[in-house]
């Protein structure tokens, strides 16, 4: 009656309809389909299960650096250099953006809003980097980014997948221009290092000292990276903390640098670089080294022009003042002037005269006749005329060095073959050799070792180097060949002597502490972030090979230099000072021929505690240099407290 | 009520006319083995749903509230269908199998769209999927088409024009587009031509067309979207934030189960919401993150048992009309699971398909038990035809 009942009936007993498939095939599909998805199954949980819960842990657990505070450098007297700052710059990670790209544009366009970027700029590097196959790495789409930008960007980047405000650490150079070149700078790391830092277990947001100090003391400023370890959801939130460790800031640098001595001498010579003699024209560049001779602490090492180290951290906003200053081909801002090699000049007759005394051709009364021009017969018979600065007349070493003779020195060095007079060996060739190795001994030609990179070794010339400097299908056998003007023009620091004002410096402090060669370095000690002494910087000697009255005798011409000689004027009441005089010929870009002016001293004579190299690319020694160092020494004496 | 016929074997009594009759010969261990699957289910949309619904289990709005409400719905319907016979339900098939293009071609006007597919009717507070509906009008139509022709498919004619019933229905589901229930259709008709005895040469034949045809239908009528998640199945690292998101976000669920799985509400790739649609088509990546291979197993055993069952009514079915709907019927099942799984593990392209019992969903839900329904139906007549 109902369909609730078996109401229907089947057309009685019809073969047609009795039910006669095979269901056999039916239940080999059911158990076979199983089969194949249980053997899947299988692979993926048991064979391969490992792997895939290695990515499902990768997939939210989420490692985040922090970074560390990076070690401050404080000057001798504990005056601040440099502050730690935060770097705010906007990110954007293109694995978590929207998947819709008109989802995307509307946080490119809310992003141009807050902190005006182009749009169209960042789609294009979110596009580079998704094609690069870089989507997991964040990129930077602006930086240096105004507080109050960066705290507005922060509010509302919660509603903005994928985009981001990070915070670098950063450096905020407070000490003043004068010190950029022994500072340095850090900035990002590098394509081609990072690989290289990823082996020190660097982070890529991590930044790097990239000069100076802040390069070479990296490990100790660095510090120790912390992470914590969070467990995050598909969106982006924050779930759980899992494990976390504190980062520990970096060591502490205190130099030997005297910041008022540092800025002094910066500002004096910046005002010293005009021309008062109207010979010369001015100075463009200009270097000093204040340092100490016995322990080789550098008070003061300044290159000129300087420049201030913030712009590196300030690219963006500044770029074109980078752009003029990584491209500044006249006086090369960026290179260390200190540690940069010229021609020495008459400061190297310290080397060629106690080359003289050790080697005993010399002695400190010798006394020879030194015309204003000298007649010489070179190896091919003819005349030529040796010019000294002024008629000296007879004159003792003493003198020779005090009043800076030139042919006194050639003769110290050469000989003079028509008057038999000998020189320091046989012939011009081994003269050569000798004079150069003294040379070494003072430190010329090789890195002094000071702790800061970039330094120059400058050129001793000798035979060989000058076989092998003009080797070549450009140059005659007789642009290889030495002659006896080779040696000459060596004694007084010219030809093809090249020397930086710290070598200078160095080989000055070997006379004034009694024959040592030491090691300049800028750094004193190396502080914990609470206060303890990691390491200090420890003078290290080498023995030049002087004898006593060998280094008696320079002393008394250096003494004589200031207080009657060529290097008068930096003489200076407070103290007895002794040097040296440089004044060297070279010749311009343009082919014309100018001069550099060095000085070289110490003082107190008696027990010597400073020594002062002042350079200046364009002057005269005695006339620029020698006053701008006796003003230094004024301010050490009146101001440094030791 | 009269108390004579419980307990009793029906066919002995055949005077009652009581709804009491036949229950003896319900299969309680299909029905049983369904409702576990239902368990299951519920377990596992309790821990999917927790990163998006976190109210009281008791409320309308919790989605395992909402699917016992339907799993009742359907333990119901199974029972009123069971004693209703089955041929009535052949004798409305061609009505019914109507009534599914019509509504099957109303969707494609009308219906909802959503992941890019339109399968749904909004009828308000539920949303009605015809194509359910369709699925088993269309085993009533074919079973009914085979009866009528001595239960045969050798002949080509009876086999090409039971093509033509599945073709029309196939392919407008097609068009939604859910590539998944087509080939469910096809499935379904291929099980039914093969217990029907279609020739071999037949089978040959029409398979060799389809390999011919299958370049020019890859080119001009699947969809884009199909084209880029079937590449994406073969390099899913290629574009992980893109379309091989799921695929790659399912593996690593399903991988990371390991043997015994995460435990129970710890999987964290579904916690966490890196995968989506873990209560519905993704269902069975989170049983295999969750519970593990272990967990996978199991279900596997209750899927293969029901399906057993299924089998066994088609064997025991009095009529050619019982048997072939008991073999659509499991074949339905059968590729449905089939495929969803798959597509969980990787080895078919991302289409929607709900894995049967399991998934979140009322209307599958409701047409899964209707479809049991009709099995009992078949299984508690089997002895009223072998008596005649």
């Amino acid at each position: 009656m109902s369909i609730l009942d078996e109401g229907f009936r089947a057309p009685g007993g019809s073969s047609r309809n009795r039910p006669h498939g095979n269901l056999g095939v039916l239940k080999i599909a059911v158990l076979g389909m199983f089969l194949v998805l249980g053997i899947r199954l299988g692979k993926m949980q048991l064979l391969d299960g490992s792997n895939y819960a290695e990515r499902s842990r990768e997939n939210h657990i989420v490692q985040k650096n922090i970074l560390p505070t990076r070690g401050l450098i404080t000057d001798r007297n504990g005056e601040p250099l440099v502050q730690n700052v935060g770097v705010y710059s906007a990110t954007i990670l293109p694995e978590t953006l929207p998947e819709k790209e008109a989802d995307r544009y509307q946080i490119y366009l809310k992003l141009q809003g807050l902190i005006g970027v182009s749009p169209l700029e960042v789609k294009a590097k979110v596009d580079d980097a998704i094609e690069a196959g870089k989507a997991y790495i964040a990129i930077t789409v602006a930086d240096n980014l105004p507080k109050e930008k960066a705290l507005a960007l922060d509010e509302v980047s919660v509603d903005m997948p994928g985009v981001s405000l990070a915070i670098t650490p950063g450096r905020d150079y407070i000490g003043g221009e004068e010190f950029s070149h022994i500072l340095g700078y850090i900035g990002p790391q590098f394509a081609e290092d990072a690989a290289r830092l990823k082996g020190q277990n660097y982070q890529l947001n991590e930044p790097v000292g990239k000069d100076g100090l802040e390069a070479r003391y990296e490990a100790d400023l660095r510090g120790t990276v912390g992470f914590t370890a969070v467990e995050q959801d598909a969106y982006g939130h924050q779930i759980t903390a899992l494990q976390s460790k504190d980062p520990l800031p970096g060591d502490s640098l205190k130099l030997a640098i005297d910041a008022g001595l540092q800025r002094y001498v910066g500002q004096l010579l910046q005002d010293s670089l005009a021309d008062t003699s109207g010979v010369w024209g001015d100075a463009t560049v200009a270097a000093a080294v204040v340092m100490d001779p016995v322990t080789g602490e550098i008070l003061a090492m300044n290159s000129l022009p300087v420049y201030d180290n913030n712009i590196w951290a300030e690219n963006k906003i500044r770029s074109d003042e980078l752009d003029r200053l990584v491209h500044d081909d006249k006086t090369f801002t960026l290179l260390n002037k200190a540690l940069s090699s010229a021609a020495p000049g008459s400061t190297f007759k310290i080397v060629t005269a106690s080359a003289g005394l050790e080697e005993g051709n010399v002695t400190a009364n010798t006394t020879r006749y030194i015309p204003k021009t000298l007649e010489f017969k070179g190896e091919n018979g003819v005349d030529y005329p040796l010019e000294d600065w002024r008629q000296h007349g007879n004159i003792s070493l003493v003198d020779a060095i005090a009043w800076s003779s030139n042919i006194y020195m050639f003769e110290v060095a050469g000989g003079l073959p028509q008057e038999r007079i000998p020189g320091l060996g046989k012939d011009p060739e081994t003269s050569a050799v000798i004079l150069a190795d003294w040379a070494r001994n003072f430190g010329f030609g090789q890195p002094t070792g000071i702790d800061i990179y970039g330094e120059a070794s400058g050129t001793i010339p000798t035979p060989d180097w000058k076989r092998r400097i003009y080797s070549g299908p450009q140059f005659n056998s007789s642009d290889r060949e030495w002659f006896i003007s080779d040696t000459y023009f060596s004694a007084i620091g010219q030809g093809n002597v090249l020397a930086t004002p710290l070598q200078v410096a160095r080989m000055t402090a070997a006379i004034a502490n009694g024959g040592k060669l030491v090691t300049p370095h800028l750094v004193n000690e190396v502080i914990s972030p609470d206060g303890k002494t990691v390491r200090k910087i420890e003078p290290q000697y080498q023995d030049v090979g002087l004898t006593k009255s060998t280094i008696d005798t320079i002393r008394q011409g250096m003494w004589g230099s200031v207080n009657y000689g060529a290097g008068a004027r930096a003489n200076i009441p407070q103290a007895v000072v002794a040097g040296k005089t440089g004044t060297a010929e070279f010749n311009k870009p343009d082919g014309t021929k100018s001069q550099h002016a060095w000085f070289t001293g110490f003082a107190p004579f008696d027990n010597p505690e400073v020594v002062v190299t002042v350079y200046f690319d364009i002057g005269v020694g005695g006339d620029k240099a020698a006053p701008t160092a006796a003003k230094i020494f004024q301010y050490y004496f009146e101001n440094v407290k030791r | 009520m009269s108390s004579v016929t419980y307990g009793g074997y029906g066919g002995r009594v055949r005077t009652s006319t009581s709804v009491w009759r036949g229950w003896d010969r319900f299969d309680y261990l299909m029905a049983l083995t369904a409702m576990a699957l239902v368990c299951v289910g519920l377990i596992l949309i309790y821990s999917g749903s927790l990163s998006f619904y976190d109210g009281p289990l008791t409320s309308f709005s919790s989605p395992v509230f909402k699917q016992i409400i339907f799993a009742c719905i359907g333990i119901t319907g199974m029972l009123v269908i069971s004693k209703v016979d089955y041929h009535y339900l052949t004798h409305y098939a061609w009505v019914l199998y109507g009534i599914g293009i019509l509504s099957l071609i109303a969707i494609l006007a009308i219906g909802q769209t959503a992941f890019g597919s339109t399968r749904w009717f909004d009828l308000g507070p539920i949303q009605v999927q015809p194509s359910e509906f369709a699925k088993l009008a269309t085993i009533l139509a074919l079973a009914r088409f085979f009866s009528e022709h001595g239960g045969d498919a050798r002949d080509l004619k009876t086999l090409l024009i039971s093509l033509a019933i599945v073709a029309p229905v196939s392919g407008l589901v097609f068009i939604e587009p859910d590539l998944g229930t087509s080939i469910v259709f096809f499935a379904i008709w291929l099980g039914i031509v093969v217990v029907a005895g279609v020739s071999r040469s037949h089978l040959l034949v029409m398979g060799a067309i389809f390999i011919a045809v299958f370049p020019f239908v890859w080119t001009f009528a699947i969809a884009d979207y199909q084209v880029e998640r079937v590449s994406v199945l073969v390099d899913s690292n290629e574009d992980s934030l893109g379309a091989g998101y799921n695929v790659n976000q399912s593996k690593i669920a399903v991988g990371s189960g390991q043997v015994l799985g995460k435990g129970w509400t710890n999987g964290d790739q579904t916690q966490l919401g890196y995968l989506k649609v873990a209560t519905k088509d993704f269902i069975f990546s989170l049983l295999s993150e969750e519970f593990g291979f272990v967990g996978c197993m199991f279900v596997f055993g209750l899927f293969i048992l029901l399906l057993m069952r299924g089998v066994r009514a088609a064997q025991i079915a009095g009529d050619t009309a019982g048997q072939l709907i008991a073999v659509g019927i499991v074949m339905l099942i059968l590729m449905q699971t089939f495929i969803n799984v798959a597509v969980n593990l990787s080895i078919f392209p991302v289409t929607g398909v709900p894995l049967p019992f399991i998934s979140q969903g009322g209307s599958s839900l409701v047409s899964l038990f209707i479809s049991l329904g009709i099995l009992q139906s078949i299984v508690m007549r089997h002895r009223a035809y072998r008596q005649t």
